[in-house]
Parts: C-alpha cells; sequence; structure tokens
C-alpha cells in the first residue's frame, strides 16, 4: 500500500497539473481581446470565388446564368468569380454561415433577410449604401426594411432589389359580355369587379347562381395569413405596433377598426367553398383558373408562369393566356366594412407585402468582391433584365417609371404605406398560426351556417383573442 | 354412419368457409395497402402534373411527361444525381449498420458481463428523449469534424445509431436454442466461430430483416440530410422532392415510385429467407 | 390487484438491492485494496506510466500499446482536451463581432467540446485501470510461476472468451458519440440560457434551475400539459396495440397452411413499406382534404363536404392519425412477426393438436406467450416511437390553435406542442427543460414496464 498508492496520486496530480495549466494558459489566451476592422475597405479582393444564393425562380429562368457571365467577364481582371452557390433558396444563414458554409451573397425576403441581424445576431453585414449605384433611385420605404438600429446607430443590412405584393390575377374572357354597360358605374373603362371587392363579391354570386355552383367567382385560401393580413390592416390594424413596427410587445390586428376584416372574410367565404378554410385553393387555383371555374384569385406577381402554364396545358394558346390572364393591382374596400353597404365609398386596401433584396454574409471571405457584385446586381441595365425575364416589380424607382404600369403603381404604394412591409423581426414566424386558424373559424363560420361571428362584438373579441395568443407565443417563454 | 357423413360435411364446409373468409381478409388488406401507391403511380402518369387536374382518385389525363422531365431536366431537380446520391448513402450505412446492429444484439443475447443490464436499461430510455433537440447537437459536432456537406458524415450517423435498436435482433437470437452453441463450443468452436458459423446462418430472416430497416431508413430519411447537405449536388431524393414545387406533384409522384422500387426489389430478392424460415432446421428437445 | 401485487414486489427487491449495495461496494473495493497493496515495483511503474511494467514484464506489445495511449491522452489534453474542459464551465469568455471579423467563442460549441472532453477523462480512467489491473495479473502469474499469458494468445481471446468486448467496442462508441452525447447536451441545455437572443455569437452561460422555476410558474401552462399528455398517451397505447395485434394478426394470416401465392399477398404490405413516410403523410393528407378526392366523391353523389381534418374534427383527425400511422407501421411488423413465428418449435402444435387443442387455444397457449416473450423490447420501442411520433400530426393538421389549448391543437402530441413552443422562437433551453421533464416521465413508466416484464426478468424461459 504504502510503495503503490504515492505512485497513483502522483499520475493523477500530473494528468491534473497538465490540464489546468493548459486551461488557464487557454483562459488567458481568450482574453486577450481581438482587434477588429471595418470591412469595407474599398479595396477588391484578388482571385477569390463568390457563391451566390439567388431564388429558384431566377435560376430556371436563366436569369442567374445571365448575371454571373456578365459580372464575371467584367471583373475576369481581378479575377474575382461569382458561382452559384447551388442551395435551397430559403438556406438559414445562420446554420451554416458560423462554420463557413454559407453562401457569400444571398438574395432572400427582407424578413428573412433580417432575421440574421436580430439582437446580438450579426450574421450579415451593415452594407455602405451610399456607394452604390442604386442608393438614390431606390423609395427610402424599401430601405427601411433593411434598417436596423443597434446602440443608437443605424445601419443598412440589405439592398432592395423588388418589391413583393399581392395582385388580383383574374380571367378576361370570363367578364360579363355587358361588363361595359352592367358593370362599369363610373364608366372609366375597367370592370368594376375588379376595380372594388363589393362587386367583385356580387359578381361571385351571380356566377355561383348562374352555374348552380359549379363556378367560382374569386376564390383564395382565406386561411393563408400573408393575404388574409390585409383586410385587417386596412381598416388600421398592425402585426406589431412602435415607430418601426418592431414593438412585439403591442400586437394590433385588433387595433382601430381591424374586427371588419373578420367581417369581409367572412362574407367573401360565403362566395367559396369550405376548401377555402384550407390551402386547398391556394394549390389548385393554377388549374382551376386555366379550367375556367375560378374568375379570380389574389397572389404575389412571381407565380404568372405558373398560371400561363397551366392554361396552356388545358388547351388555350400561349398568345390566348397571356392576353386574358390578367394581373393587377387589389381591389378598393368599402370604407363601411361591409362587402354589401358602399354608401360610405371606397378606400385602398393595404396589403402585406415585402422587399427581395441582396445581403453579404459576415463570414465572407471577399467582401468588397461581394459588395462590388451587389452594386453590379442592383444596377440599372441588371435589374431590367431580371424584370424582363422574371416579371418582378423592381424597387428601383427609375426603372419602374420607366416600365411603367403595375410596376409604377407597386413602386408608389410601397411609398404612400398601402404596401405594408413584413415586419423584420423574428416574433414574426408566431404571428401565422393564430391568425390562420382565426381566418379559418371565420370562413369556417360562414360556411358551415353556425354563425357565431356575427356580431360585431363577437368579431371584436376573437380578433382581440388573436392578438393575445400571439402575445403569449412570443412572451410566455421569452419573457424574464 | 349419417352421423359421421355429417360430421365430415360439416367439417369440409367449416374448411371451405375458413379459406373463404381467410382470402377476403386477405383481399381487403390487399386492397387498403395497394390502393394509395396505386394512386401514386397513375399520379405521376398525369399529364398536367398538377395533382387538382383529377377527377378524384383519377388524372384527367395520362402522359408520360413526368418520368420525361424526371431524368432529363437537371437544371433545377437533378434527379438521377440525387438517385446516386441516395443509394450510395443508404448501402453503406446498410452494410456498417447491419453489422454493428447484429453484433450488439448478439452480445447482448449471449454474453453476461457486468455492464449489461445497465446497458440495456440505458439505451431503452435514451430512446424515449425527444430527438430533434438532440439534432442541434449533431449538426454542431459535424461542423467540429468538418463533416458538412459529405455523405460520409451521414452515413457515419446513421450507422453510429444503428445498434440503438438492436432489442428487435436480441429478442430473436434470445429464441436460438442455447443447445447449438454449447454443441459447437464442446467441438472446441472459439465464439467468433460459434458466431460465424453457427448462429449466422440461422439468422438470416433477422439479418434480412435489419438489413432491410438499415436501408429503408437512411432511403426515405428527410431530416437529417435536410441538415447535414447544404450543396444540392450532393442533396438525396427525399430532401430534393420536398423542394420540388407544389404544381409539380406528378413528378414528385413518379420520383416516389423510384424511390420504392429498391425496396420492393430487395423484398423479391429476400423474401425466400424471411418465410422459410429455419426453426425446423435447429435443434430441437 | 395484480399490478398492485407486481408494484409491491417491484418496491421489496428495490430495497432488498439497495441493502446489499454496500456489500457489493466493498466487494468492489477489495480488488482495488489488494491490488495497492500486494502490487509489486512493476505494477507501481504501470501505475506511474502506463504501460511501463508491462514493459518491464517484457510484454512488449502490450506495454507498447498503453505507452501509447497514455502519450496520445496527454497530447489531446495539451491541445485541445483542457481548453474543452475549461470551456465547459466557462461557456466562452469573449464575444465575438462578425462585423468586424472579431473572432469569439461559440458557447455551445465549447458545450458540446466540453462534454466530449469529459468522456475522453472518463475513457482514460477506464484505461488506466485496466492498464494497472493487467499490470498486477501479470503480477500473479509470474509469482504463481505460470508463463504469463503471450499477446498472441490474449489477442485471441479476444475472438473467443471476450468476444463481446471485441464486439460491442465499436457500437458503444458510437452510440456513446452520435446517441448520448447529444441527449447529454440537451439535458445541460436546460440549465442554461441558451436561446431567444442568446445564441452564438452572443455567449450562453449557466443559470441552474432558473427555466424550470419559469415553466412551473407559468399558469397556462399546466391545463395544456395534462390535456395533451392524455391525449398523448392514449394515442400511444392505442397505436401501439392497433400496429402490433394488426401486425400479428397479418403475419398468423398469411402463415396459414390453405393461403396459396404467400410471397405475393404479402407484397402489398411491403408495397406501403416502401413508400418513404413523409410522402405517405403527404398523400394521405390531401386524399382527406376539402379539395381532396374522398370528398370529391362524396361531392359527386350529393353529399356535403366533410372537414376530416378540419377545424373541428377532433375525433376523425385522431382517428385519420391512427389509421395512417397504422398504415405506415403495420408492414414493419408484420415482417418482424413473420421472421418470429418462423422460429416457433413446431413440435409444440404437433403435441397440442395430438391433445385436442383447438386454434384458438393453439394462439393463446403457445403462440401469443412465445411472441410476447420474443417482441417484449420491441412493444416497448414502439411504445415509445409511437408516444413521441412527431411526423403524422405535423404533417396531416399542423398549424391550429385550438380553443381550450395554450398554443396547441387537440390532436398535437407533446412534441408537437414542443417543437412548435421551442423552435419557431429557438426557445431552445425552455425547450430542452420541458423535454427533460417529459422524458422523466416516460422513462419511469417504460422501465418500470419493461424490467417487470417477462422477457427481461426470465430471458431464459425459451430456451
Amino acid at each position: 500500500m504504502k510503495k503503490t498508492l504515492p505512485a497513483i496520486i502522483a499520475h493523477a496530480a500530473v494528468i491534473l497539473a497538465l490540464i489546468l495549466l493548459m486551461g488557464f494558459l487557454g483562459v488567458i489566451a481568450a482574453g486577450v481581446a481581438a482587434e477588429g476592422s471595418e470591412k469595407f475597405t474599398g479595396e477588391l479582393e484578388r482571385n477569390v470565388t463568390l457563391r451566390i444564393l439567388e431564388n429558384d425562380t431566377a435560376k430556371e429562368q436563366g436569369y442567374l446564368k445571365e448575371l454571373l457571365e456578365a459580372f464575371n467577364k467584367e471583373y475576369a481582371g481581378y479575377g474575382i468569380v461569382a458561382v452559384d452557390a447551388n442551395m435551397d433558396q430559403y438556406t438559414d444563414l445562420e446554420m451554416g454561415g458560423p462554420y463557413g458554409y454559407g453562401p457569400d451573397v444571398l438574395y432572400q425576403a427582407n424578413d428573412a433577410l433580417m432575421k440574421y441581424v436580430d439582437g446580438t445576431r450579426k450574421h450579415i453585414l451593415p452594407v455602405p449604401v451610399e456607394k452604390l449605384d442604386c442608393y438614390a433611385h431606390v423609395d427610402d420605404n424599401a430601405w427601411d426594411a433593411y434598417k436596423v438600429t443597434i446602440d443608437t446607430q443605424e445601419f443598412v443590412c440589405g439592398v432592395p432589389v423588388n418589391i413583393q405584393q399581392p395582385l388580383l390575377y383574374y380571367r378576361k374572357d370570363l367578364l360579363p359580355e355587358n361588363w361595359e354597360t352592367e358593370w362599369d358605374d363610373d364608366r372609366n373603362g375597367v370592370p368594376d369587379m375588379i376595380e372594388n371587392w363589393c362587386d367583385l363579391y356580387r359578381y361571385s354570386q351571380l356566377i355561383r347562381q348562374q352555374s348552380a355552383g359549379s363556378k367560382y367567382g374569386y376564390m383564395k385560401s382565406l386561411n393563408d395569413g400573408y393575404f388574409a393580413s390585409g383586410y385587417f390592416f386596412s381598416y388600421g390594424g398592425y402585426v406589431f405596433g412602435g415607430e418601426d413596427g418592431k414593438d412585439t410587445t403591442d400586437v394590433g390586428f385588433s387595433k382601430n377598426d381591424g374586427y371588419l376584416g373578420g367581417k369581409i372574410i367572412r362574407q367573401l367565404a360565403s362566395v367559396m367553398n369550405l376548401e377555402c378554410t384550407e390551402d386547398t385553393i391556394t394549390k389548385n387555383s393554377y388549374s382551376r383558373m386555366a379550367q375556367g371555374a375560378y374568375f379570380a384569385t389574389m397572389t404575389t406577381p412571381d407565380v404568372y408562369t405558373m398560371f400561363l402554364k397551366e392554361m396552356v396545358l388545358a388547351g388555350y394558346t400561349e398568345e390566348y393566356a397571356k392576353e386574358n390572364l390578367v394581373m393587377t393591382s387589389v381591389p378598393k374596400l368599402p370604407v363601411s366594412g361591409d362587402l354589401e353597404d358602399e354608401s360610405q365609398g371606397f378606400r385602398e386596401m393595404t396589403v402585406m407585402g415585402g422587399v427581395n433584396g441582396y445581403a453579404i454574409s459576415s463570414y465572407t471571405k471577399a467582401p468588397n468582391a461581394a459588395l462590388a457584385f451587389v452594386n453590379f446586381a442592383t444596377s440599372y441595365n441588371m435589374i431590367n433584365r431580371r424584370a424582363e425575364l422574371l416579371g418582378i416589380s423592381p424597387a428601383r424607382g427609375d426603372l419602374a417609371e420607366t416600365l411603367g404600369g403595375l410596376n409604377a403603381t407597386i413602386n408608389e404604394n410601397l411609398a404612400d404605406g398601402t404596401i405594408y412591409v413584413m415586419p423584420s423581426v423574428r416574433a414574426l414566424a408566431q404571428v401565422w398560426t393564430p391568425l390562420q386558424t382565426y381566418c379559418a373559424v371565420l370562413a369556417d363560420d360562414a360556411l358551415t351556417g353556425k354563425n357565431a361571428y356575427v356580431t360585431d362584438d363577437a368579431l371584436k373579441k376573437g380578433i382581440a383573442n388573436v392578438d393575445s395568443q400571439i402575445y403569449a407565443a412570443i412572451h410566455t417563454l421569452g419573457g424574464a | 354412419m349419417n352421423q359421421a357423413k355429417m360430421k365430415v360435411a360439416k367439417a369440409k364446409t367449416q374448411k371451405v368457409l375458413n379459406i373463404l373468409i381467410t382470402y377476403c381478409i386477405l383481399v381487403v388488406v390487399a386492397f387498403v395497402f395497394f390502393f394509395p401507391c396505386m394512386w401514386l403511380v397513375l399520379a405521376s402518369f398525369s399529364k398536367s402534373g398538377s395533382i387538382y387536374s383529377f377527377d378524384g382518385f383519377f388524372p384527367a389525363e395520362y402522359g408520360f411527361d413526368a418520368f420525361r422531365t424526371l431524368f432529363t431536366d437537371t437544371v433545377m431537380y437533378d434527379y438521377p444525381k440525387w438517385f446516386l446520391n441516395t443509394l450510395f448513402i443508404a448501402s453503406m450505412s446498410c452494410i456498417i449498420g447491419t453489422v454493428l446492429t447484429i453484433l450488439t444484439a448478439y452480445c447482448m443475447s449471449r454474453f453476461r458481463f457486468k455492464s449489461r443490464k445497465a446497458m440495456m436499461k440505458t439505451t431503452l430510455v435514451l430512446g424515449m428523449f425527444p430527438s430533434f433537440m438532440g439534432t442541434i447537437a449533431v449538426y454542431l459536432m459535424m461542423t467540429q469534424f468538418n463533416l458538412i456537406n459529405q455523405h460520409w458524415g451521414l452515413i457515419l450517423i446513421y450507422s453510429a445509431q444503428a445498434p440503438m435498436g438492436y432489442m428487435v435482433q436480441k429478442g430473436f437470437f434470445d429464441t436460438i436454442p442455447y443447445s447449438i452453441d454449447e454443441a459447437a463450443r464442446i467441438d472446441g468452436a472459439s465464439n467468433f466461430t460459434v458466431f460465424v458459423k453457427f448462429i449466422l446462418p440461422l439468422s438470416k430472416p433477422i439479418l434480412v430483416y435489419t438489413a432491410l430497416t438499415a436501408f429503408t431508413w437512411p432511403w426515405s430519411d428527410f431530416i437529417l440530410p435536410k441538415m447535414l447537405l447544404i450543396d444540392k449536388n450532393l442533396y438525396t431524393v427525399a430532401v430534393g422532392l420536398m423542394s420540388l414545387g407544389e404544381t409539380e406533384f406528378a413528378r414528385f409522384a413518379a420520383g416516389s415510385i423510384f424511390i420504392a422500387i429498391p425496396i420492393i426489389v430487395l423484398y423479391f430478392c429476400l423474401v425466400k429467407y424471411m418465410i422459410n424460415g429455419m426453426a425446423a432446421g435447429a435443434v430441437k428437445e | 390487484m395484480k399490478a398492485i401485487a407486481k408494484c409491491k414486489n417491484f418496491f421489496k427487491t428495490l430495497s432488498e438491492k439497495l441493502k446489499a449495495l454496500p456489500k457489493k461496494l466493498s466487494a468492489r473495493f477489495a480488488g482495488a485494496k489488494e491490488i495497492l497493496s500486494q502490487g509489486n515495483g512493476k505494477v507501481t511503474a504501470s501505475m506511474a506510466v502506463m504501460g511501463l511494467g508491462q514493459l518491464l514484464y517484457r510484454q512488449w506489445a502490450k506495454g507498447a500499446m498503453f505507452l501509447f495511449v497514455q502519450i496520445a491522452f496527454v497530447t489531446y489534453f495539451i491541445l485541445t482536451g483542457a481548453t474543452d474542459l475549461f470551456g465547459f464551465f466557462t461557456l466562452g469568455t469573449r464575444e465575438g463581432n462578425a462585423w468586424y471579423g472579431v473572432e469569439g467563442d461559440n458557447s455551445v460549441v465549447m458545450l458540446i467540446m466540453g462534454i466530449l472532453a469529459i468522456f475522453m477523462i472518463v475513457l482514460y480512467i477506464a484505461i488506466y485501470i485496466a492498464n494497472v489491473k493487467d499490470a498486477y495479473r501479470i503480477q500473479c502469474a509470474v509469482d504463481t510461476l505460470k508463463e504469463p499469458a503471450a499477446f498472441r494468445e490474449e489477442a485471441g481471446a479476444l475472438l473467443d472468451k471476450s468476444f463481446h468486448k471485441t464486439a460491442l467496442a465499436l457500437p458503444v462508441i458510437g452510440v456513446c458519440v452520435f446517441s448520448i452525447l447529444p441527449i447529454v447536451f440537451m439535458i445541460l441545455i436546460a440549465f442554461t440560457n441558451y436561446g431567444d437572443t442568446i445564441v452564438p455569437p452572443a455567449l450562453v452561460s449557466w443559470v441552474g434551475l432558473e427555466n424550470f422555476r419559469k415553466i412551473l410558474t407559468l399558469g397556462q401552462f399546466a391545463p395544456t400539459f395534462f390535456k395533451i399528455f392524455g391525449w398523448n398517451m392514449l394515442w400511444a397505447v392505442m397505436s401501439t396495440a392497433l400496429n402490433y395485434l394488426a401486425g400479428l394478426g397479418l403475419a398468423l394470416l398469411l402463415n396459414k397452411a390453405c393461403v396459396k401465392g404467400k410471397a405475393i399477398w404479402r407484397a402489398f404490405p411491403i408495397l406501403a413499406y416502401a413508400i418513404p413516410g413523409f410522402i405517405t403523410l403527404l398523400g394521405f393528407k390531401f386524399m382527406f382534404s376539402y379539395g381532396g378526392p374522398i370528398n370529391y366523391y362524396i361531392q359527386q353523389g350529393g353529399g356535403e363536404a366533410v372537414g376530416f381534418l378540419g377545424l373541428d374534427a377532433k375525433w376523425s383527425a385522431r382517428f385519420i392519425g391512427l389509421g395512417v400511422n397504422a398504415w405506415i407501421s403495420i408492414p414493419s411488423t408484420m415482417l418482424l412477426a413473420t421472421g418470429i413465428l418462423s422460429n416457433v418449435n413446431t413440435d409444440l402444435y404437433e403435441a397440442a393438436r395430438v391433445d385436442g387443442a383447438s386454434a384458438w387455444k393453439q394462439f393463446i397457449k403457445i403462440t401469443l406467450p412465445y411472441v410476447l416473450f420474443a417482441t417484449t423490447p420491441v412493444l416497448i420501442t414502439q411504445f415509445i416511437g409511437n408516444f413521441n411520433n412527431f411526423g403524422i400530426f405535423y404533417f396531416l393538421r399542423d398549424g391550429l390553435n385550438i380553443d381550450g389549448y395554450f398554443l396547441a391543437s387537440d390532436t398535437d402530441l407533446l412534441i408537437n406542442w414542443l417543437y412548435r413552443m421551442s423552435i419557431d422562437n429557438n426557445y431552445y433551453s425552455i425547450g430542452a427543460a420541458i423535454s427533460l421533464v417529459i422524458f422523466i416521465i416516460t422513462s419511469v413508466i417504460s422501465l418500470a414496464v419493461y424490467v417487470l416484464s417477462p422477457s427481461y426478468k426470465q430471458e431464459e424461459t425459451f430456451r
């Protein structure tokens, strides 16, 4: 015992001492603060490869290839090569980025991009936007979607490319033949049913009557929060309060006359069928529109080609399809909040929209080259080409004006606030389920004749309950 | 005499009735399992591609477009490549995973060592932990081992986690009589030889079962490859199919059919092992 | 009554075991004491430096191996092990700032590497003890004038007497790193503030029981928890029973002598088995939706569309979930049961037939006990699998908040609820705390069932 025990103790002591020594050395080494420096020095890195994450449509339509080729030609002298990152378009930078697996430049929606700079997260770089060519041409509201305040200092972390907003799609050939006389009260040459929701509602009723229930007018999955939230916004509701719309302690769908949105949803449901309580209509609208079973629907501009494809499959020529499938801005809502009461006139509908754009990963090895890429990709010519190939509405005001039509309107909508830009906060993820359930309940209520939400009081209570559920989802677990 | 005849007749009708009922149930079961699969096959032959241009279960128009695009339109969705990736990952994980699982189960069934019961209880309890939370740890570990975006990383995880499910196999080995081992050991065989020469040949059904599960899990798993494979060229079929657009149902269905085929083929190749069994040949007491 | 008696029995054996514990422990330490007091100089050498004693006994290969392990571990500690171990306690001291290229500590990675370091230390201690024991064994052999086992012999034993050690080495390491380590990580996360805004690069810190306090003080929490827990238990029991009985029944049916073309009949369930689960689930969701084929036929027949998975579809959605789960799981149970049935001793049946036992009696007396015995562990694993079956209702009926439930729907299982609460906002630490609570409840139940089951108690019965 006497001989052996010291050997064990010595062994343990040596190992322990070793661990303690190395451990403390490590802690001390970590204590030496590393110096950081500004990344955008203005000096282009040479011989680097940039991985660009673009969305699937840009890839499918060949735009990405064009963009990369043009850029690589321009910057061949510096040895800068931009390549397709070849990742999922919704890739979460937070997952791979810090470990070196993310893209260098990413194109995503503003809420997706800005969740990378929430709280202490700093996964995308603040961009020196004044240096970009597009700076002066993009509306302030679009820039706002990418602004973030950290310690009273304001940063812009993304560069707007295009504006996403819901649009009304309808079949021109399914308008009543006599619309010019019967359905154009203001004689402005635009059918009333695509100008205001009251007439769209009336026309939907008529179609259902005439076809004995086999055809529909306006159809849309009403439980889709992204599209349904617009009805609440139009009557004064909002997602989050605060000056920048990011105060998650103030959930406001029920604020002002927000509850009227629920009333509209109930009424719209009554001209649809139970499929509107789930996502079926969103999915089948492509083929049903082509079959002529639906007259109109609401969705974003980027899926136009899918509708066209289905119409061609249904036996129409492409010219006919292009001629008769029309995209237009959403109709106006009645001030009264009742689709059967136009007496108080109409107001513009506020819709939830977004600003898609580029951001630069904080983990890129070549920030200056990446900035050069973003500058190149947001130039007048490239965005013009993008609009041409993909049918997007550019955020560049100069281009939108030249292109005119819907593009100009969308730009104006953003400027005057009829597009409610998706709040760039993580907590937005908790909004959808409560809102979606409530909208489905409303539609179900109207269609199955439960009629629990007929009175204004019931509607007010219902939407207030949504607010409190969202609040609970965000703050019960997180609240300190 | 008459009574006996009646008895025979009664027994005969009973037998016929028995067979009839058996087949009725079988037909119903077959239909229940077959119908959704057939629906998937029909959907893949839909011309328009969208599931909403169907009349009930049947596509309005038929065509081979889905299969053609599945293998030719590879710019966005490189199905052939994904298929090969999946085949590689699943085969490797199947081989390694089966070996490890069978070894574990055999040891747990045949050897009595100190930590055995503790190990058995631990593995049982560990399976109860909600697994999605552990995936964060797995991901972080893989970043540290530099195994993100690599097929071998996936194979490593699948094979390493496979022995956790050794219970089924252990149950099987428990039912193989000890007398076989004893007889062999009297002849001077080592434990290794007993295992390889005597136990394994008796274990074909469970080997097949293990291999099949070890193969199908990586073959159809979605969560791990989605997390660990970033480059689209490295995707597995499951991840790739989930990234398909919502109007591409026919292509989705066609892709799914090609995932199902290898497993069905495997089944038919291995079916005789599973059915004939070997109980008859084993030592009986 | 029987159950109570069983429980009593369980506790009785438990208390007996506890009483026997000190004795057992002292028996264990007796060995250590013996080595400590009887070990000679060479054993002491092994205690100081691993493998040294063996080398002094001229056991070159083994000595070199132990020495190599010693060197490898010391190198590991110097390179990263020590820092990793410290990182486990500090969870990082320097916050990074990616905007200015300031590299910081990643708390979560440090936690994982710290756990790994602790695993390594445990491994080191185990090898160290093995090394000392080995040296002492050689000493004893030499003292009794026996030739100590040659290296070749000992290596040979790895295929025979200690075959289990060889065979289990890889699986155990694999399971430790990829199954146990993540779970340890998750359990530890429950005691930190990881999540919400505190994710790397922000530094995570230990907060003790704070998360558990938060859960307990949440008023809305308990009612929903018990409602969902009740349904979760019901679901797990029903689906396990359904899958098991149906799978077994199908296997028996196909085993009948009168069935011709067994391979073909068996192929139909295999079809279901061959299609990946998520595809099946998406397919079934569509089939039962308002716009799906079933409602198409109902409407063609002049009926009203039925919301099988809709807002008020509590029980119909639950039953569809059960059915779909059965569709997915029965084939594998059937395969398993077929394998096991092929192993039943046919003599027993013959004897029974001679005794004039009916088919039903044969099933109850021979088949069922046998199959139950062979599959109890499987039954438990399946029960657990169903208890934590995330996919079914996530795919079939996600995105609903039902009145009376706190942020959940009436078909959600605990795991779905947990996912909804913890993943959308990344409340990892709270999520981990809740799963720990659920985990403790479920594991106690299933462990008790397992320990009381005949296949655990009498492993040797059917030999």
